[in-house]
């Protein structure tokens, strides 16, 4: 049952758009991949206009402060599981703006993003490959946790000891 | 724009003649008015009885030390001056120029909540750009306010407005119509709109303050991510205005590849508002079809420039790179293509059915209130209002290329798109004269890096209206204040208007004409 | 029934009612037909449409209403909670209740339901599941809500008048108002016979099934998710499957009335059920393009016009097709 589920949400990802204070370049790029060139309904993905109809919110733009609010106010919204994908650099680290007065610099200041697609801005081809990445990285078991290091145990042993110890 | 002859030096000459006015002509624009505090009503009189054309363009706050520097930009039908009041900073009252010029209104709000005047008559409730949690008394754009120490308030309550009878639909922040974020409370009785409350400043990234620390190099990426639909012409604008300060001269190559990286920008432009309208009245066909036919224009803008969106091609001095003679059979080959598809789409913009159901008679805004309310572009030119930056003050290569300027006069969302859809065609037949003409040689010239101290201004025909900017610099390798004004921040006051009265479903088609873009507006 | 049925007969009737051509073909087949659209309107848009969940994307429709089935549930805390919850599931019952009296396969779904009349029972039944449509939106509490809702409200019940006068052309031409009847007693489609109720009726249900040009309680750019803007997860997926399943039986219903349900020619007198069935889907699937196609070509009118449309020209027009169709059957055929 749960691989059904799984195959579900990978095939049918229902994305929704938010600029948080964007120069409008990555929100275009973003309507382009509804268009005839790129078309992302063959991936099953559509725009939704509401976030309770949502899988994957799309942020772009560097999180002005009057955004921040209502950012977070949407991805409340939107019912588990969901995914916040961060889209241009401004996104990303706050790009061209970093540091401003009226700026948080990047999504991750306000919600956990689960991927981030860089690029000012970014073609539509990156943000399909990142949209995927996030998708295949869904699909792929978590990478197990590494292994707790240990000191190297330094053995000094005596030569005859190796000797017995070999002809055991 | 008629060629008209009022001489407005001389009238204001002669009409102020008894009041302490000290006209300088030749500066900032046509001429520039210093004059004191309560004197500045007196010239706008003149100026709005002299000339119909007369609106504000822009009105810049300046930190000057001691006293704040509140300069008016007007425009009249031939000429554009610069009236230049100063303030006390203890005491940074002045006037509303409101009742006198209507266009006013939207500026003054803006210089009271960034740089502190106090706007005597256009009182600001809560803060108009900057965002509600900010703490009140703080200036940004005050030389001694520095970003990082200012303490936001905490985010306030929603507040429950009684409205009477009257149904508030918010349009925005999130919303499928809109790309940006921005709030407009639409107050309707029934399906009708009874007014239309907006709220901006959400995209609001301080660029004008960023740019202050900055040097001119970077400030050129910087402005021209202020939008990255119209990015070409905000670096233009900032470059015209720099070199205008240096009094450097671009080289004719340089004028030319710029004319041609503009008229590809416009086209791209003109044809995402067209598709976005047909989004906005349900018809998605129309969407498709046009972003479809947008796409050789990005690949267009992308052998001119590198990028698809934002171009990065404009420096101080030139163009950053050249364009090679065998990128030219391409560009020539994707403009033909898209003259072939544009009688198919200027029949459906002017016969097709359902578009004229619902665009014509939509949102009309009449020639008079298109003047008064200080309109740029398309909006006022499907008002009646012949205003072209191209053609009444010439800048790069325009004044030596020939073509028409496309004036409607039914004043409705039909008409205003229909102007967008005919000036794809007029600039596909300026780039196809550029390349005819291009003139060989160099393509930028070296510019120093500390430009000396210097005021200019230049102004810009952008897809959506004229995109001001006011440079100034003080001699080191950064500016002093750069000041832009979006066309878009001039045209939203006429949505207010033509939105009243209608039924709240022809509010998306009426917006959509007049091609809003938050993000230039708030800069 | 008769008392000589043995578990088999029990067995045979409950395969019928939930499996073929009942409960699981219908949802089915609406799902088929939801990905017909997608791809015909992307095809009319010069794109793709769904390709890659399943072969030519055909199971994207299933994903969907699976993957909305495995999502959170959240129900506003100012919503009329009952109302708000069974709404969804009372609009897709009630439909697919009233597709199991269209005869699928030769005769109606649930055997021996048919009775004198049920072409208005039916109908009846089509305006029950556009109240609860209505009451889905009225219940969120949310003003886009509230707006799309008395959108749909003000579509359907002006809209259902013309539609019942259009589908009394074929019942006056059968001369019953039973749906089996009518079918049967259709030796030329009643699409030749009256062909302006056709064209009427076909425009007028697009006008029932919020579609294109009458798409008004689906507007996006204006009521942001209309009725089903505050819904999440599993009602979601029953509201957007009791849409499809609108679409299906309205197309169904003009297929049954017009041209001839399962009527077709059946090879060698072998299996009727399977050939009535066949012909049945493809005269639907027929329907469905064209609807689709009128959708795709046309801008999105407003409410105003929409219900002008309604008053002006399709109710005048369907009162003068009832009138052509009941002179027709009384004066003129028995004359020919």
């Amino acid at each position: 049952m749960t691989n059904l589920a799984m195959w579900s949400r990978l095939k049918s990802p229902w994305v929704i758009h938010f600029n948080s204070g964007a120069c409008n370049g990555c929100d275009i790029e973003i309507v382009a991949l509804l268009t005839p060139k790129y078309d992302v309904e063959r991936f099953g993905i559509k725009l939704e206009p509401s976030p309770r109809h949502a899988d994957v919110l799309l942020v772009t733009g560097s999180v002005t402060h009057q955004c921040a609010e209502r950012l977070k106010r949407i991805y409340d919204q939107m019912p588990q599981p969901k995914f916040v994908v961060a889209i241009g650099a401004c996104a990303c680290s706050g790009g061209v703006f970093q540091g401003n007065y009226n700026v948080l610099g990047g999504v991750d200041k306000i919600l956990p993003v689960n991927a981030y697609i860089p690029g000012c801005p970014p073609r539509p081809e990156a943000i399909i490959d990142g949209v995927v990445k996030l998708l295949n990285a869904l699909k792929a078991p978590p990478a197990p946790a590494p292994l707790p290091a240990k000191e190297p145990e330094v053995v000094v042993k005596k030569m005859e000891e190796v000797k017995t110890d070999a002809q055991k | 724009m008629p060629k008209s002859n009022i001489d407005i030096v001389k009238t204001l000459e002669s009409k102020l003649s008894s009041k302490s006015v000290q006209i300088l002509p030749g500066q900032l624009g046509t001429a520039t008015v210093k004059v004191a505090p309560g004197d500045h009503r007196d010239v706008f009189r003149a100026l709005v009885d002299a000339d119909e054309y007369t609106a504000i363009s822009a009105i810049s706050g300046l930190d000057l030390g001691a006293n704040l520097g509140v300069y008016y930009h007007v425009r009249t039908s031939n000429a554009f001056l610069t009236i230049e009041v100063e303030v006390p900073k203890d005491n940074p009252k002045i006037q509303t120029v409101n009742d006198i010029a209507p266009s006013a209104t939207f500026h003054e709000l803006e210089v009271s909540d960034l740089i502190g005047v106090v706007v005597e008559g256009n009182p600001r409730s809560g803060h108009f750009v900057l965002p509600e949690t900010w703490p009140e008394g703080v200036f940004p754009l005050r030389k001694n306010v520095n970003a990082s120490e200012v303490k936001q308030n905490p985010p306030l309550p929603e507040e429950k407005s009684d409205e009477g009878k009257l149904v508030k639909i918010v349009i925005g922040p999130q919303h499928p119509a809109l790309l940006e974020p921005e709030k407009f409370a639409v107050l309707v009785e029934g399906e009708t709109v009874k007014a239309v409350q907006p709220r901006i400043g959400y995209v609001h990234r301080g660029v004008e303050k960023a740019s202050e620390s900055r040097s001119y190099l970077q400030d050129v990426y910087l402005v021209e991510r202020i939008c990255g639909i119209c990015n070409s012409c905000h670096a233009t604008g900032f470059v015209e205005a720099v070199e205008r300060i240096l009094k450097t001269e671009v080289p004719p190559r340089g004028k030319y590849l710029r004319t041609i990286i503009l008229e590809v920008n416009r086209i791209h432009s003109h044809l995402l508002t067209l598709g976005h309208a047909g989004l906005e009245i349900g018809y998605e066909t129309l969407f498709q079809y046009f972003w479809r036919d947008r796409e050789p224009i990005m690949d267009l803008q992308e052998i001119l420039t590198g990028n698809r969106v934002v171009s990065s091609s404009l420096t101080v001095g030139g163009v950053r790179r050249d364009l090679k003679d065998t990128d030219i059979p391409k560009i020539r080959s994707v403009l033909s293509d898209l003259r072939k598809r544009l009688p198919f789409y200027t029949e459906l913009y002017q016969n097709e059915p359902s578009i004229r159901a619902r665009m014509q008679n939509v949102g009309t805004l009449k020639r008079e209130d298109a003047l008064k309310l200080g309109v740029v572009g398309p909006v006022a030119r499907g008002s009646g209002v012949d205003i072209d930056i191209r053609k009444d003050d010439p800048y790069e290569a325009y004044g030596e290329i020939p073509f028409n300027e496309i004036v409607r006069s039914s004043g409705d969302t039909w008409a205003r798109m229909n102007v967008r859809m005919d000036e794809v065609e007029e600039s596909i037949k300026i780039i196809e004269y550029a390349l005819d003409h291009m003139p060989t040689g160099a393509y930028r010239v070296k510019v120093p890096r500390v430009v000396p101290a210097g005021e200019a201004i230049a102004r810009v025909e952008a897809p959506r209206g004229e995109l001001f900017y006011y440079v100034k610099a003080n001699g080191s390798t950064m500016p002093e204040r750069v000041k832009v004004r979006t066309p878009t921040f001039s045209n939203i006051p006429a949505f207010l208007k033509t939105a009243i009265g209608e039924t709240i479903a022809d509010v998306p088609p009426n917006f959509v004409s007049l091609d809003p873009c938050f993000s230039c507006t708030d800069r | 029934m008769n008392g000589e049925e043995t578990v088999i007969d029990y067995l045979l009737l409950l395969f019928r009612v939930l499996v073929f051509p009942g409960f699981t073909f219908i949802v089915l087949f609406t799902m088929f037909c939801d990905w017909v659209e997608r791809k015909f309107e992307a095809r009319m848009q010069n794109r793709m449409g769904p390709t890659f969940t399943g072969p030519g994307g055909i199971l994207q429709p299933i994903a969907d209403f699976i993957k909305l089935l495995t999502k959170e549930e959240i129900t506003p805390c100012e919503t009329k909670r009952n109302i708000y919850r069974y709404a969804p599931i009372l609009a897709f019952s009630v439909l697919v209740f009233a597709l199991c009296f269209l005869p699928i396969d030769g005769s109606s779904v649930i055997p021996g339901v048919s009775f004198a009349g049920d072409l208005i029972f039916v109908m009846a039944l089509v305006s029950i599941a556009n109240f609860a449509l209505f009451l889905a939106g009225w219940s969120s509490s949310n003003p886009y809500s509230a707006v799309g809702a008395a959108r749909v409200l003000t579509q359907f019940l002006g809209y259902d008048i013309p539609l019942v006068l259009l589908a009394l052309a074929p019942a006056f031409l059968a001369k019953s108002l039973t749906i089996s009847t009518i079918v049967s007693s259709q030796w030329l489609p009643f699409a030749i016979l009256a062909p302006w109720a056709f064209v009427l009726f076909v425009i007028t249900m697009q006008a029932e099934l919020e579609k294109d040009p009458f798409d008004v309680p689906h507007a996006e750019s204006e009521v942001v998710g209309g009725h089903e803007t505050e819904y999440s997860g599993g009602k979601l997926a029953f509201l957007k499957l009791a849409r499809d399943v609108q679409i299906v039986f309205g197309a169904g219903l003009i297929s049954v009335l017009f041209l001839g349900g399962a009527n077709g020619p059946v090879p060698f007198g072998f299996l009727p059920q399977f050939w009535g069935t066949l012909w049945f889907v493809l005269k639907v699937l027929g329907i469905v393009l064209v609807s689709e196609y009128m959708t795709v070509l046309f801008a999105r009118l407003r409410i105003d016009q929409v219900v002008r449309a309604n008053w002006r020209i399709i109710l005048p027009l369907s009162i003068l097709s009832l009138i052509l169709t009941v002179s027709l059957t009384y004066w003129i055929f028995p004359l020919v």
